[in-house]
């Protein structure tokens, strides 16, 4: 029953990921995929928490559902190379390079910020 | 191809559905491949060693050994997905714009959902208990990884486009 509720779980992600890309780019249209890196950061918090919180073997299918299902759905690592690569192609140099590098750093920060607020 | 910045009701619950559809079958395959890693070495917290709340302590003292915690399986899964996401960017749904049908299916879908970043900080923040050259060195590889999926895919495409 984990393996159903972590494939749901990552449905559920994977439209929250979806839903912030489609709200950024209706207000702000670009191909500037900056809500991408945030659901990427976002996923990336939630992790930290979740991983240094639900410890306890009793959280055990929560921990899945959430770190393998939820976050797991929420962050992208293929379209966090793939843009990057489209752009790159179509001379958006320093735009991908921004990309590549600024969602390792922003990912770390978030994932460093859950873990400081659920193991200070 | 049309270029559509706003959905209809109707369109953002295909959109919706298609990547639901795509993230749950993607998160499976995910979920089921890192199993077989799992099986091999027993990670947080399903081990019966398990006793302490703080995961540092547990890290040093069930899996005191960092390179047992760098995740080949999930780095394997990034790699291919990145390739994939490119092969197919550059390919069929080139002409796509974001909101299409079959982009939101493949690449916002399955392969967001079968690719993981938070999974990947979870494993260095592991590594980071144990080694912290050894989680930084992690961390390159894994984005030295996901550029090289990324140019095999340009290359596989070829620039004809």
């Amino acid at each position: 029953m984990t393996t159903l509720y972590v494939s749901l779980a990552g449905a559920l992600g994977a439209v929250v990921r979806f839903l912030v890309e489609y709200a950024v780019r209706r207000h702000h249209p670009t191909r500037r995929p900056w809500a991408t890196v945030g659901a990427n950061a976002l996923g990336c918090a939630i992790a930290g928490w979740v991983a240094y919180q639900l410890v306890s073997p009793v959280d055990a299918t929560a921990r899945a559902v959430i770190l393998t299902g939820f976050c797991g759905g929420l962050t992208t690592f293929s379209s966090a190379f793939a843009i990057p690569a489209i752009l790159q192609r179509e001379h958006h140099w320093g735009y991908a390079a921004a990309l590549i590098t600024s969602t390792p750093l922003l990912c770390a920060a978030g994932f460093a910020l859950g873990a400081g607020l659920a193991h200070p | 191809m049309r270029s559509t910045i706003s959905l209809s009701p109707r369109q953002m619950a295909l959109a919706v559905a298609l990547v639901a559809g795509g993230g749950a079958v993607g998160t499976l395959a995910r979920d089921l491949a890192l199993r077989l890693q799992s099986a091999a070495t027993p990670s947080l917290p399903n081990s019966s060693t398990y006793v302490s709340s703080n995961v540092a302590t547990f890290v040093r003292v069930a899996h005191p050994s960092w390179s047992s915690h760098v995740p080949w399986v999930l780095l394997g899964i990034n790699f291919l997905g990145v390739y994939a996401a490119v092969v197919l960017l550059r390919g069929i749904l080139r002409h796509h714009d974001p909101n299409d049908p079959m982009r939101l299916l493949l690449v916002t879908g399955l392969l967001g959902g079968f690719t993981s970043y938070s999974s990947l900080f979870v494993s260095l923040g592991e590594i980071w208990h144990l080694s912290v050259p050894a989680s930084l060195g992690v961390a390159g590889g894994a984005v030295a990884s996901g550029l090289l999926a990324a140019w095999l895919g340009l290359r596989t495409m070829g620039p004809r486009r």
